[in-house]
């Protein structure tokens, strides 16, 4: 439970004409977790087999079709008969069809968006009754349109031109954005009118997209209509082909987009191999207890022809870690995937999460209201996601802890239901030292384990200066603290002389770094407070919540609603914020101030060939 | 309610305690989420690495909070 699976290295050498054999049997084995060749000078990296460019090729069609059309990765119940021949060739024809689809859908969109514009720019000039052919360029006559802010300003417009000339005609109709006029004037005012059209805040309009129009606005905007309703229904139409696409093939795509790359995976395997020109070698791990029976499984497929060789994970090697935990343990191990895994000497701290990580959620959000509240949210969430059912699962134990300790400290949704064994909000004097207690004797486990695992990696002698030093610095700070407040009749010095020799084992053990961080043991144990604050918070914001909300419900009348209102929306927010605490700070707990008394961590997950991620 | 003013001033000051800490908190994780989030959108597989950094500032505020009860125990006792 406390160490990972032993594992043993091994050497596949064979020639290569029984490579793809050797690959299809490592496949379907799913034991060997294999060590990538990198070493360039002795051997060169294996080249893929020859089906890879045409997988890939074929894959990447695949899964281009899967994103154009959409389909979802949970349709699964398709059987592929034929293998890589159909899915070349469905593949291929399906891409086709998709892609003619998508591109008359473009352009019909495209048509749409232009006939939209045309139909803005009609529905301008829909009032004024003129052809709109009338709008092109002429010699002697130069026409203005656009808009002005209102109808006096285009009253004022018509005045101040009929002082410069009278040659002019003016057609105006409100729309949307102001007030619309069309000017027609002799070329030869065009300056001066340019400028009483500029000063009375005028913004011209172009035309573009009508010019090759001729008749009335509104005849025109009557076939443009038609047209864009014509065009709609088009484009339904390529989408609901599109659908169907999907709906007929979505299974066949994400079976093929399985198949092709799990062939794939094993195509391009002797890319992490070393290769000669007749022969190659792969190197991986196994774990000891599969070791023979793949080792005869591999000769076999192979047909005796390649060479294996073995030996047990030595001191300094870079082994793939394989936890081995019994399964209500295995969830948590959930947060080692989140921080790193443990090095294949040290000790699998999995255990410890195990048995403390519920404990101090549970201390946090102790009350029994929430506990059976945030239960039954984990319980329906873990049955909509599966996926993350081990996060949920432990989230669960959390809840069923604080429901625990929500007897022991006697709350109800902040109310005090029975007579408590601890009560939290009012005896924090008793509580916090309580707290600060939990920490001592977990950050000594921390340092139990620090001592262990240096034991086996770097020896007694090391282990014992760089850990056990810790133990005598808190034996000597307790002594000094002790005979200071006279509570032993010693004199002070003799703590302090003890301090001196841990800090000098510390020196020896950690080198200048011991004796430097020295007091962040103390403040890691006083970091344990926070196992009463975040509680002691919560506790005090659900009384509040309680009566306000009482206090609400006794005026009576609207109030009660309001109470009520007060009451639930308080205590979801309450909830919330106690979940998110309690689950950040004790893990926070177990990250820093636990971990960091012996976890080195950094070891690659054993990852064997053939299991999808 | 009169309260003497040495009482006034104890609860003044435990005020100060937690109140000047969960502002040095306030900015220490202002600082750190910044930047997981960035080291985030790099790469996702950091959320729980960033998430455990930026509450690690949190235990300022849990200081403030031990020396807030002492000062005021320093009152009641």
């Amino acid at each position: 439970m406390l160490t990972p699976h032993k594992m043993d290295s091994v050497v596949i050498t064979g020639p290569n004409s029984v490579m793809e054999h050797v690959i299809k049997a490592l496949h379907n084995m799913k034991v060997l977790h294999i060590v990538e060749h990198s070493d360039k000078e002795l051997a060169d990296i294996g080249s893929p087999l020859k089906s890879a460019n045409k997988l890939s090729e074929i894959l990447v069609n695949v899964r281009a079709l899967i994103a154009a059309l959409g389909i979802k990765k949970e349709d699964k119940t398709f059987k592929l008969k034929k293998g890589l021949l159909e899915i070349e060739s469905t593949t291929k024809k399906l891409s086709e069809e998709v892609r003619m689809s998508q591109e008359e859908l473009k352009k019909t969109e495209e048509l749409i968006a232009r006939n939209h514009s045309v139909g803005e720019e009609l529905d301008t000039l829909k009032n004024i009754n003129l052809p709109l052919e009338v709008f092109s360029s002429y010699k002697s006559l130069t026409c203005f349109a656009g808009y002005v802010r209102d109808e006096n300003t285009a009253a004022s417009i018509k005045v101040e031109l009929s002082l410069i000339t009278s040659r002019f005609m003016m057609f105006q109709s409100p729309i949307k954005k102001g007030h619309f006029i069309a000017l027609f004037i002799d070329s030869k005012s065009k300056d001066s009118a340019n400028h009483v059209l500029s000063k009375g805040g005028f913004s011209p309009v172009n035309f573009m997209n009508i010019s090759n129009l001729k008749g009335s606005a509104s005849g025109n905007m009557e076939k443009i209509e038609k047209e864009i309703a014509k065009l709609q229904s088009k484009s339904e139409e390529i989408t609901r082909r599109m659908h169907i696409i999907a709906n007929d093939f979505g299974g066949f795509l994400i079976m093929a987009e399985e198949f092709l790359s799990e062939q794939l995976e094993k195509a391009e395997a002797p890319l992490k191999f070393a290769s000669t020109k007749s022969s190659f070698l792969i190197k991986g791990w196994v774990p000891s207890d599969e070791l023979t029976e793949s080792i005869e499984k591999l000769s076999k497929a192979a047909k005796n022809r390649i060479f294996v060789n073995f030996e047990p994970a030595k001191k300094h090697d870079k082994v793939p870690v394989k936890l081995k935990n019994p399964t209500p343990v295995r969830q948590f191990e959930f947060f080692l995937d989140l921080y790193s895994y443990p090095s294949y000497m040290e000790l699998d701290p999995t255990l410890f999460i195990f048995l403390t990580f519920p404990i101090f959620f549970g201390i946090m959000l102790g009350d029994v209201g929430y506990g059976i509240v945030t239960l039954l949210l984990f319980w329906i969430l873990k049955r909509k996601m599966p996926k993350a059912s081990n996060f949920f699962n432990i989230l669960m134990l959390a809840s069923v802890s604080s429901i625990i300790f929500g007897l022991i400290f006697g709350e109800f949704f902040g109310f005090e239901f029975m007579h408590p064994i601890v009560e939290r909000s009012a005896e924090n004097k008793m509580f916090m030292p309580l707290a600060i207690a939990i920490g001592i004797v977990h950050v000594n486990i921390g340092l139990i384990v620090g001592f262990i695992n240096e034991m086996k990696s770097h020896g007694f002698k090391h282990a014992f200066f760089a850990k056990a030093s810790w133990f005598v610095l808190e034996i000597g700070a307790v002594l000094a603290a002790l005979s200071i407040f006279k509570i032993i009749s010693l004199h002070w010095s003799t703590g302090v002389a003890v301090i001196l020799l841990s800090l000098i084992m510390l020196f020896i053990g950690e080198g200048i770094k011991g004796p430097i961080e020295s007091l962040s043991i103390f403040t890691n144990i006083l970091s344990y407070a926070r196992l009463m604050a975040i509680g002691l918070s919560s506790v005090i914001l659900a009384v509040i919540i309680n009566e306000s909300a009482g206090k609400m419900m006794h005026t009576g009348g609207v109030f009660i609603v309001l109470g009520i209102v007060i009451l639930v929306l308080g205590h979801i927010i309450n909830i919330m914020l106690g979940l998110l605490g309690s689950f950040l700070h004790s893990l926070r707990l177990h990250y820093v101030e636990f971990f960091s008394k012996f976890f080195h961590g950094g070891a690659d997950k054993y990852r064997p060939f053939g299991v999808r991620q | 309610m009169a309260v003497e003013m040495s009482t006034g001033l104890i609860a003044l000051a435990s005020g100060i305690a937690i109140g000047a800490s969960a502002i040095a908190a306030a900015l220490a994780e202002k600082e750190i989420g910044v930047a997981a989030i960035g080291a985030m959108a790099e790469k996702e597989e950091l959320f729980g690495k960033g998430l455990i950094l930026t509450v690690i500032p949190e235990t300022i505020v849990i200081f403030g909070l031990v020396v807030a009860i002492l000062i005021l125990n320093l009152a009641s006792g």
